[in-house]
């Protein structure tokens, strides 16, 4: 039963993997020779020496999935088509990222306004800029308070050692997990363009694009930090016959309120970094500034932006860094 | 006080833990568990204050069945049982005092507690329960700060909190040094004379459990298959508890 299971998913895999070699193949040779028409649908023929292979009991999916290594990874042909598949991905790569190193050593003049920018910024825009740098760090201050309440309410709801093992328990514990996961997966940036028309460009529409993604990301770190409680004190305080809120303040709350605001000063740190690429898209703030002097090659103003962010960024993440090291020795 | 009637424990994995256990606890007594790891002392005391359901059979408390208790009436019951445990379940990043007055909570009624300090009444007799466990200096110290033995202590005092009839200890002294084992143990012992206070204790040392002990109960695969006078258990009896290779370990 569980052989045959095993059989069907290495089978699988043999041909996934050959029709994936066949498509690079095909690939590299329209690229180079190209030759008239299409050739892309001859990748299909894979599956042919996946069988073959597969049958002989000498392939990627046996080697792997099966188990079967009765041959030494340089005499077998399995091993030797999963290093295969890994070159041809580097090689195929290379072409689709159109890499040149011819470029890169040959055109550095192209950059010098900017590096040139660099190392003389314009400070006679310091203290407007100072001003759009504060925006940004208030706005992910603001963001992460803001996402902490929804973050710490949910938390608790997609932890599963707090969430009882019945129907209602497993499937609000699913629904808050799944929505966290799906506002987590779509970028911040995301959001910013999103509410950027929804609110208008400026540093608001920002605050909102990091709080949605600071509670789905909070959410996750809290409840895993929920699920990692020591149950001996939640089962010491049930033992004294206390009801099921003093179980939660005295048992659990305890240990995870140190982890917390540690995860939570952490996203704040993230948010500062996250609120300048925010601010590119219409989310205000010193981001917003980078993107208008961009536009505008004035490369000196882009020069103070650029050391203005990398200072920022280096002291949030030196005290961020301090304080967690802080709360986190218990 | 206790009657333990064919009690049985299945676990969702199908491990058959207790195989009908029959006991009977008197007030007063100092009932020692021995038995290998996996014997099924921990599922049987956590069974009696049902932090563990039991599958089936009668646990009768003061004539109280607590196998069918609804979550008042068992939290009713649990303030009478002290528990202690072998990794003294303190809450660590709290003060010695806080958690011993968690003992308490379980005479809270309502939540107004939540915003009130603690009733003075209520903080003197947590200063008596840490003086009566020699901890009257560490009242403001954090847990974490303190040695095993000390927090076994702590764990003693917040039982001692609930006016408990009847204390479990979970091999409350595993995780101790030998030296450190003895003196709690003596202040289980001195709280079973002096103040009456039932005591059902797993153990490992046959020593320990012939110093402080007035029963032993010995459980093996989840059956009793010894219960009898402490001093009655010799060497032959310790190997049909513990297997054939096993040697006592003198702990004084």
């Amino acid at each position: 039963m569980k052989g045959q299971k095993k059989r069907t998913q290495a089978m699988g895999l043999d041909i996934l993997l050959w029709i994936y070699l066949g498509g690079c193949i095909t690939y590299l040779v329209q690229k180079w020779f190209q030759p008239s028409g299409d050739i892309w649908y001859y990748a299909l023929f894979g599956w042919i020496p996946a069988v073959v292979f597969n049958a002989i009991g000498d392939s990627p999916g046996t080697r792997t999935i099966m188990g079967r290594k009765e041959l030494s990874w340089f005499r077998s042909i399995g091993s030797w088509t999963i290093i295969l598949s890994v070159v041809l991905t580097f090689v195929v790569g290379w072409v689709l990222v159109e890499i040149d190193p011819y470029k890169f050593f040959t055109r550095a003049g192209n950059a010098q306004h900017i590096v040139s920018g660099i190392f003389q910024p314009n400070l006679s825009l310091l203290m407007p800029l100072l001003k759009a740098l504060a925006e940004t760090i208030y706005l992910a201050f603001l963001a992460t308070v803001f996402a902490i309440p929804f973050a710490f309410g949910f938390s608790f709801l997609a932890s599963r050692n707090l969430m009882p093992r019945t129907w209602l328990g497993n499937s609000v514990y699913l629904l808050v997990r799944t929505i966290a996961t799906v506002f987590r997966s779509v970028e911040a940036i995301v959001w910013a363009i999103i509410f950027s028309v929804w609110v208008g460009i400026g540093p608001f529409a920002g605050m909102l694009a990091l709080m949605i993604h600071s509670v789905a990301a909070l959410t996750k770190l809290y409840s895993e930090q929920i699920e990692n409680i020591d149950p001996g004190p939640v089962e010491a305080i049930k033992a004294t016959g206390s009801g099921g809120f003093w179980v939660w303040w005295y048992a659990v709350i305890p240990q995870i309120l140190s982890p917390f605001l540690a995860f939570t000063i952490y996203r704040w740190d993230i948010n500062v970094r996250m609120a300048t690429i925010v601010g590119f898209v219409g989310g205000g703030g010193i981001g917003l500034a980078l993107q208008q002097q961009q536009q505008m090659l004035a490369w000196r103003n882009v020069g103070v932006i650029i050391w203005l962010i990398a200072l920022t960024v280096w002291l949030m993440d030196l005290v961020s860094g301090k304080v967690r090291a802080k709360l986190l020795d218990i | 006080m206790l009657k333990i009637k064919s009690l049985h424990k299945y676990y969702a994995d199908g491990t058959h833990a207790l195989k009908g256990i029959d006991l009977d606890v008197k007030a007063g007594e100092f009932v020692i568990l021995l038995g290998l790891s996996g014997s099924g002392k921990s599922t049987l005391l956590r069974c009696l204050n049902r932090l563990i359901e039991p599958s089936s059979g009668e646990i009768v408390f003061n004539d109280q069945h607590v196998e069918t208790a609804r979550s008042k009436e068992l939290r009713r019951i649990r303030h009478r049982i002290g528990m202690i445990f072998q990794q003294f379940n303190l809450i660590r990043n709290l003060s010695v005092l806080t958690n011993v007055l968690t003992g308490r909570l379980g005479y809270q009624d309502g939540l107004g507690a939540l915003f009130l300090p603690w009733k003075r009444a209520e903080v003197e007799r947590a200063q008596t329960a840490l003086k009566r466990v020699g901890l009257s200096d560490y009242a403001r110290r954090q847990v974490r700060n303190l040695s095993g033995g000390q927090q076994q202590r702590v764990a003693i005092a917040r039982a001692l909190m609930q006016e408990p009839q009847l204390i479990l200890a979970d091999e409350p002294v595993a995780s101790l040094d030998p030296a450190t084992a003895d003196t709690v143990m003596r202040y289980l012992g001195e709280l079973n004379r002096n103040d009456g206070i039932t005591v059902i204790c797993s153990l490992h040392f046959l020593s320990l459990a012939r110093k402080y002990g007035s029963r032993v109960v010995a459980l093996k695969d989840g059956q009793i298959v010894y219960d009898g006078d402490p001093k009655t258990v010799d060497n032959e009896r310790f190997r049909s508890i513990y297997g054939e290779d096993a040697e006592e370990v003198e702990i004084r």
